[in-house]
């Protein structure tokens, strides 16, 4: 098992491990006190929501992991550990919780790739009265705050498709979106357009961003809005890629319960599709949002990916 | 040929892309935030030598390409064709120019070369990383000049130019690293 703290892979064989480890943990709690530092000095108040849930997560290409738990004697029940703190998070805000901010352990089955793991650390908040791009602004100002002042740069998803594959992504069909993987010698055998999507993102437009220290990428097709609010052909969400790699993932959020029904059921629909673990719709969630989520953007911010342009 | 899907490749696998044999240089996993997980895939074309990226949904597979790189003695050439030798088998290989493509700057009779076979067609040569040529042409250097700070271009039995300390001259033998194509010490 691949084993790390805030980015560190740990090697207990390796001798030379024992010295850098005190100097790579003293740093990283640094870094780790500033994050904190940076969200109290601006009154956002630090919260710690359960890690084990009642339902896993219903996003069609995440999955949580179940552990089977004793609740008393005779009273044994599968709950699932949360894949980030999101939805508690959102119970939170929706009682009145103001601005929050979280640092914690997340847990997701089925990870794989080299900058993927089963288990990882995790920033994740929510700024009340902020739209996206005020959360946007406020992430970069983190980033420099922790000392990473590099030059920010911005795109539009469908400017970063225009610029590197030639296409108008928010305003390609299916159909022709899979002519234009086919002329370009790539699989076009995708059940959903957003799938085609993702992958032509990662084929022509990420292997681009490595030359952007701190690089944005806003307004996403409609088709991934996942949690985020929805305008016309695109989604207010963003993502921050450092050097290339995927670190932060934003909304601005959903606010009523019958808008996050109707997105749950779309993603579980998607999972039987694949033959996936399709779960209820966590109906808790739902009657605590009975007076809707206040207006706010949040964010999940990799930490240990984070910490890792840091070194 | 056997099909390889996306969980079984790694480097230096030899698979089948648009009819022509592909190595694999680079293979690298992602899985967006909310996406399904690829194959970001960089290949070497045998035939062409060109560098290609690729993408892979998982599950994705390929054919294999039965390619074989084998050590073999460069023995001649006739003009039209270079002969090499596997020596374990004494089995005999004619290369074309197509096939031979840079690596007729480097070859040396006697001398051990890499040769790629696709269905036991060789496709390509690489020459050893270092071999020893002479110098058929070049300006006279410097009296005195022993420390090579500056360089002259010259003209190598096989017709390749190399830059040259100046005090290299005409008749001399080379050690020329084939990779970069630089000088690498008198022989």
């Amino acid at each position: 098992m691949k084993r790390r703290i805030y980015g560190t892979t740990l090697d207990f064989g390796n001798k030379d491990m024992a010295h850098l480890l005190k100097q790579s943990l003293k740093e990283k709690s640094k870094l780790i006190k500033k994050i904190r530092d940076f969200f109290y000095d601006r009154s956002v108040t630090e919260v710690t929501t359960p890690a084990l849930t009642s339902c896993p997560i219903t996003d069609v290409n995440i999955d949580s992991i179940s552990v089977r738990v004793n609740e008393g004697i005779d009273n044994v029940s599968t709950l699932y550990l949360h894949t980030s703190p999101e939805i508690e998070m959102k119970r939170l805000l929706a009682k009145g919780s103001g601005d929050i901010f979280q640092i914690c352990q997340v847990y997701r089955d089925n990870e794989h790739g080299k900058r993927n793991f089963n288990e990882f650390s995790m920033l994740e908040y929510y700024r009340l009265d902020f739209d996206v791009h005020q959360l946007m602004n406020e992430v970069a100002e983190l980033i420099e705050e922790l000392g990473l002042s590099k030059q920010v740069v911005k795109f539009s998803y469908n400017d970063v498709f225009a610029r590197y594959a030639g296409i108008d992504i928010l305003r390609t069909d299916f159909k022709t979106l899979k002519s234009f993987a086919k002329e370009n010698g790539l699989s076009n055998g995708f059940e959903w357009i957003e799938d085609l999507q993702m992958f032509l993102f990662v084929h022509f437009v990420e292997p681009k961003l490595k030359q952007y220290p701190i690089c944005f990428i806003y307004d996403y097709p409609a088709q991934q809005a996942a949690l985020a609010q929805v305008e016309g052909w695109v989604a207010h969400r963003f993502e921050m890629y450092l050097d290339g790699v995927e670190v932060a993932n934003g909304y601005q959020e959903l606010q009523k319960s019958e808008d996050y029904r109707e997105r749950f059921q779309i993603e579980l629909e998607k999972r039987q599709a694949l033959g996936k673990l399709v779960s209820v719709i966590d109906e808790q969630f739902i009657s605590d949002l009975s007076s809707p989520l206040p207006f706010c953007s949040g964010v999940a911010i990799g930490i240990d990916r984070l910490l890792e342009s840091f070194t | 040929m056997a099909n390889y899907s996306t969980s079984q490749f790694k480097n230096g696998l030899k698979l089948m892309l648009d009819g022509n044999p592909c190595s694999i240089v680079n293979n690298e996993i992602v899985k967006p935030g909310k996406g399904q997980a690829f194959n970001r895939v960089k290949f070497k074309d045998l035939i062409t030598g060109k560098t290609l990226e690729k993408t892979f949904k998982s599950s994705e597979s390929l054919e294999g390409a039965d390619v074989m790189e084998l050590d073999m003695q460069y023995l001649y050439s006739d003009g039209e064709a270079w002969h090499f030798m596997d020596p374990d088998s004494y089995e005999q290989y004619a290369l074309d120019e197509t096939a031979m493509a840079g690596a007729i700057n480097y070859l040396v009779e006697q001398d051990n070369c890499v040769v790629t076979l696709w269905n036991n067609n060789p496709i390509s040569v690489t020459p050893p990383n270092h071999v020893v040529l002479e110098v058929v042409d070049t300006d006279p250097g410097l009296k005195g000049d022993t420390a090579g700070t500056g360089g002259k271009p010259a003209t190598m039995n096989t017709g390749v130019v190399v830059q040259v300390p100046l005090f290299i001259s005409i008749g001399e033998k080379v050690k020329v690293d084939t990779r970069t194509n630089e000088y690498a010490g008198r022989s």
